[in-house]
């Protein structure tokens, strides 16, 4: 229990400076710096503590998508800012990265090779395809307030 | 209301919508910040329709209409603008600003970005905590740190000469991965792989692809898929710097 709570810790503290970082590079005004932190550590902590019970990558994300929506949405009401400004940051820590990486470094070493290598097709498929869904995961969840609630009406 | 009148509101609505295109907010909020703009200005209605890279504006009002066009280029993606133009709408919806104040307010947007000195360190760091995350050593984080410290300095530098942003993509990943090499040639840890992998994320088109797909969940299809076809191209040609940079350092092949 101990440990998961550590494991969660350093999951937040190592998640919310990427956040802060990206949300630097889209020029986030800085007195909204610190929401663009709280949301992406919630968020990427949720996912942690999903994945440890055992659900899928892909279902973890969308949690913690929606999580961080519902929490950029009372963001946005409380600054008078578009929510996507908080969210966008927020969810770069949980981008799949190294999914992508792995798939094109895979596809470059597949199109240097004179054949078709069932292993490096393999890594190609699956590594992409987990791109692919994590990435709509983290839209569609980011999207579910305004496709649940806010349907007629605006955020702010 | 006298045609000169409808002449200017129009002008500063689709001036709005243009700069809030140009610097990167998705199709359903140029939309929504349009119309209600637009309304609370006195406008019947407007319509918009919104393309990869021009959007057509036409407002109604007392039976008379006016359409009008505007090119868009892209600056890169800048928060602060569409911020400011969101509490500017905001505002006039309320009451409190005229059509002289929008005007005076748009005309004072002034694209702020960050000082280098904060964003290559933060970049640095932010890579770093990746490579943490994904389970590096503390010598793959160190070198991970330097990678993308000098890989968003060079990005910087190139994209002060403004460059094509594909260009300064591929130029980027090369001297990253260069960097990030070093774990493989010197020895200096066990998980040489990770740093090489983390340090590239920086160049991840995270914005352009959260952008396509919420676009295209919201009905913007053309203008979804024309952001998806950006953003691969992106990452296709940060693909081509880093397998130069690998095949040169002899990793694979």
């Amino acid at each position: 229990m101990m440990e998961l709570l550590l494991k969660l810790l350093n999951d937040a503290a190592f998640s919310a400076v990427p956040a802060v970082g990206f949300a630097m590079v889209f020029n986030v005004p800085r007195r909204f710096l610190p929401y663009c932190a709280l949301a992406g550590a919630l968020g990427h902590s949720l996912r942690t503590l999903l994945l440890h019970f055992g659900m899928p990558i892909e279902w973890c994300t969308f949690a913690a998508a929606a999580l961080v929506g519902v929490l950029t949405i009372g963001f946005a009401k409380k600054h008078l800012a578009p929510p996507l400004m908080y969210a966008v940051a927020a969810i770069i820590p949980m981008i799949p990265g190294t999914y992508a990486y792995n798939t094109v470094i895979a596809l470059v070493q597949l199109s240097a090779q004179s054949e078709v290598s069932p292993e490096l097709t393999a890594e190609v498929i699956s590594n992409g395809l987990k791109t692919i869904f994590i990435l709509g995961a983290l839209s569609v969840g980011l999207a579910m307030p305004s496709l649940l609630y806010f349907r007629t009406r605006p955020v702010i | 209301m006298y045609a000169d009148t409808q002449n200017d509101i129009t002008r500063q609505v689709v001036r709005v919508a243009q700069l809030l295109l140009a610097y990167g907010a998705e199709s359903d909020l140029v939309e929504e910040i349009s119309q209600r703009l637009g309304k609370a200005l006195g406008l019947a209605s407007v319509e918009i329709s919104i393309s990869s890279n021009s959007l057509v504006l036409t407002s109604l009002v007392h039976g008379r209409c006016i359409t009008t066009t505007r090119r868009i280029r892209e600056h890169g993606i800048n928060m602060t603008v569409i911020c400011e133009l969101q509490r500017i709408c905001l505002l006039t919806e309320k009451g409190i600003y005229g059509l002289n104040e929008v005007r005076k307010r748009v005309s004072r947007i002034q694209p702020k970005s960050y000082p280098k000195r904060y964003l290559v360190p933060m970049i640095g760091f932010s890579c770093g905590s990746f490579c943490h995350l994904f389970g590096g050593d503390t010598m793959a984080v160190l070198i991970t740190i330097l990678a993308a410290s000098v890989g968003m300095s060079v990005r910087l530098a190139i994209a002060k000469h403004h460059f094509n942003l594909l260009v300064n993509f591929a130029v980027t990943a090369f001297i990253t991965t260069l960097v990030a090499q070093m774990g493989y040639h010197l020895q200096l840890t066990d998980t040489p792989k990770l740093p090489m992998a983390a340090s590239v994320l920086m160049l991840v088109p995270g914005f352009p692809m959260i952008n396509a797909i919420s676009d295209m969940v919201k009905g913007h299809l053309n203008v979804g898929i024309s952001r998806w076809g950006h953003a691969t191209l992106l990452t296709v040609s940060s693909v081509i710097g880093i397998t130069i940079a690998m095949q040169l350092g002899g990793l694979f092949l």
